[in-house]
């Protein structure tokens, strides 16, 4: 009796089990940070949002996440060429490094920054006498983006350049062109797509850091105080619709960027 | 070009030697290595203004690496490349305008089709006007006027192609290359493109060097064919003369279908067996007792059921019909050929055999037959034949003959 004229119960019934799974797991934690926020009122919610430090908060999480996308997505494209174009001994050993960083703990990560560049570090000691500490500043903070999101934009690039045919490349250059003018007309047009969707990756994951960036900031509030970390002392605290406030914020910057990934895959890779 | 060819041929050279008198392009005595190996040996040829020139072999053989040379996307071990007189060996690729049109096309996937054609004339930094006015000729000339605004994606195999001829012919080329340009094409469009290529390029009159691996296409795309073996020119020469008096038994065989029989050269003739040919044997080229290969082609095959074959041709011997094909156009026949008066045994009485007992493997001859000559003289299987030749080559018998046929 499972098929009553095509009708198939393992359909709904699976689609079921999978909601019902999603709903504690997922759906609800973020449901509760909008129920939570707004509960009191819109204007505690826009209040709480307009905080000084809230704003200077979001400002340098934003800063901060531009800068480390901006050096990993040049960072990535040049590795990617490097590493598809050429074959030379220890190709595999570096593409594996650059890989490294996501599987490192990011409070790991933050912690090995400190102890190169930190004011007793192995570099830091010869900066500190100069006057130059780079931790527990913005800088620090870049650093620690740059780290933890290292892979990101490269392991999209990547695969692009490597399915590229290398003919295109050499067609422009018998008809002409200086490898410049190649990699602007030819090359990077290609790869359009994939640099979008590695600088909105890495730039969401980036927004978010926190493990690290606790470390390497010295969580100053209005000085190295991110977004994630406001939450954090807000909520340690006890001032909750402040944190809330900037929750919410974070999670709806990342359902957008997340909205763009998915539903602009068409223009993305478009041929 | 002609009388060049007729000079050379009477020198007794197999390859020309780079010309006194100015070619559109000229590869002198070119080699490569890749490591230890070798890929190319001393490759010479020149191409003349407005010529055609195929190279023609097997995958491996090097032809592509003797393009990518000339296109300056390799360089070459020894060896140099002139275009028009110039000595482009040291130049990199995009200073050397030759026109390459890969076998993917290599159309630039983000740009629309005139965009494609005015590539080369952007990086030169000329007019818009100028661009505009060349891209429209070129568009017309290929017919892809319609098609302007269209992605290279959005185009068949054959208009993709037209583009990329279009886009080279924008910058006026020293010399067009072209990779294989109907390999991934089916059938039906390559022969149809092939004969537009043909017409386009009279049109131009740029000279064109092609790459191929298919025989009936270098000889209908050719002004001459030059066919490469592991590496080494084979032959170099117009497609009848290739066809019809193949240099080396390579040639004689990657050129379609050729019968091959073991012969001895005396007195001026070539015997095979008991059969004496009426060779054109060129006492200077052949010793008495010389171990000989004659080679001919199976539609060089006469068959009679008289005991002479027509006026004009060579009898060798008497076959016995043992297969008999049916191919569209023509009949294809197997023949054994009757082992002479000492014929022992019936289980050998088909060998042709020659005084040396191990080339007695004289294999089976192959001939076609027109349709109407099929039908004018009904053969069929165990009729014995008189076979007879309209034309024939005769090669010295090389010791690396294993060697050679086993790439057919």
């Amino acid at each position: 009796m499972r098929h009553v004229r095509g009708f198939d119960v393992a359909r709904p019934l699976s689609i079921g089990i999978l909601v019902l799974m999603m709903l504690p797991l997922v759906f609800l934690p973020l449901l509760s940070i909008f129920i939570f926020g707004t509960s009191n009122g819109l204007d505690k919610f826009w209040a709480a949002l307009s905080a000084p430090e809230a704003i200077f908060a979001l400002k340098l999480s934003m800063a901060t996440s531009f800068w480390a996308t901006v050096f990993n997505v040049l960072f990535g494209l040049f590795a990617a060429y490097v590493l598809s174009r050429y074959n030379f001994w220890g190709r595999n050993a570096l593409i594996v490094t650059i890989s490294l960083p996501t599987a490192i703990p990011t409070a790991v990560a933050g912690f090995a920054l400190l102890l190169l560049w930190g004011p007793y570090g192995t570099l830091g000691r010869f900066l500190a006498p100069q006057g130059v500490q780079l931790m527990f500043t913005a800088g620090a903070i870049i650093l620690a983006n740059i780290f933890v999101t290292f892979p990101l934009a490269f392991g999209v690039i990547k695969p692009v350049f490597d399915t590229m045919s290398r003919s295109l490349e050499e067609a422009s250059a018998t008809i002409g062109a200086t490898r410049w003018q190649t990699f602007f007309h030819v090359t990077l047009p290609s790869l359009r797509g994939a640099i979008v969707s590695g600088a909105l990756l890495t730039f969401a994951r980036a927004v978010g850091e926190f493990g690290s960036t606790i470390l390497v900031s010295g969580n100053l509030a209005g000085r190295t105080q991110t977004a994630p970390l406001y939450i954090f002392a807000k909520f340690n605290e006890g001032q909750i619709e402040a944190a809330n406030a900037i929750a919410i914020v974070l999670a709806l910057f990342s359902f957008l960027i997340f909205s763009v990934l998915f539903f602009a895959r068409d223009w993305l890779d478009v041929d | 070009m002609r009388a060049k060819e007729k000079l050379i041929e009477d020198l007794g050279e197999k390859q020309p030697r780079a010309s006194v008198m100015q070619s559109a392009a000229s590869v002198i005595g070119v080699s490569k290595r890749f490591g230890k190996t070798s890929i190319l040996e001393n490759i010479s040829f020149d191409v003349a203004e407005g010529e055609a020139l195929v190279l023609l072999g097997a995958s491996g053989s090097g032809k592509t690496t003797i393009l990518r040379i000339i296109a300056g996307l390799e360089q070459p071990y020894t060896g140099k490349v002139i275009l028009h007189g110039k000595d482009v060996t040291e130049l990199p690729a995009r200073e050397r305008g030759v026109g390459v049109i890969f076998q993917s096309y290599a159309l630039f996937p983000k740009m629309t089709v005139e965009k494609n054609i005015g590539y080369g004339l952007r990086i030169r930094k000329r007019r818009r006007k100028e661009i505009k006015q060349t891209v429209n000729d070129l568009l017309s000339l290929v017919q892809l006027e319609e098609h302007r605004k269209k992605y290279p994606s959005q185009l068949s195999g054959g208009q993709q192609q037209r583009v990329a001829i279009a886009r080279t012919l924008a910058y006026k080329p020293e010399v067009l290359l072209f990779d294989e340009p109907f390999g991934a094409l089916d059938a039906q469009t390559r022969t149809h493109l092939r004969r537009e290529i043909r017409a386009l390029l009279r049109k131009v009159n740029v000279p064109a060097i092609f790459i191929t691996h298919d025989q009936e296409e270098a000889l209908e795309l050719g002004d001459r064919v030059a066919v490469i073996n592991k590496g080494h020119i084979e032959q170099i020469g117009t497609p009848f003369e290739i066809y019809n008096k193949p240099a080396t038994e390579y040639v004689a065989t990657f050129l379609g279908a050729a019968n091959i029989l073991d012969g001895v050269a005396r007195n001026g003739l070539i015997e095979i067996g008991s059969a004496k040919l009426q060779g054109r044997l060129d006492p200077n080229n052949f010793r008495d007792g010389e171990n000989v290969r004659v080679v001919f082609r199976p539609e060089d095959v006469t068959l009679s059921k008289s005991d002479f074959p027509p006026p004009g041709n060579v009898r060798i011997a008497t076959a016995r019909v043992a297969e008999i094909t049916f191919v569209g156009a023509f009949e294809r026949l197997r023949l054994l050929l009757d082992r002479p008066e000492d014929a022992v045994s019936e289980d050998d009485a088909y060998y042709l055999t020659t005084e040396v007992p191990e080339r007695a493997k004289a294999a089976s001859i192959i001939a076609t037959r027109p349709k109407p000559e099929a039908s004018a003289t009904k053969l069929q299987i165990g009729d014995r034949v008189v076979i007879g030749l309209n034309s024939f080559t005769v090669l010295p018998a090389f010791p690396q003959k294993r060697d050679t046929k086993e790439r057919n």
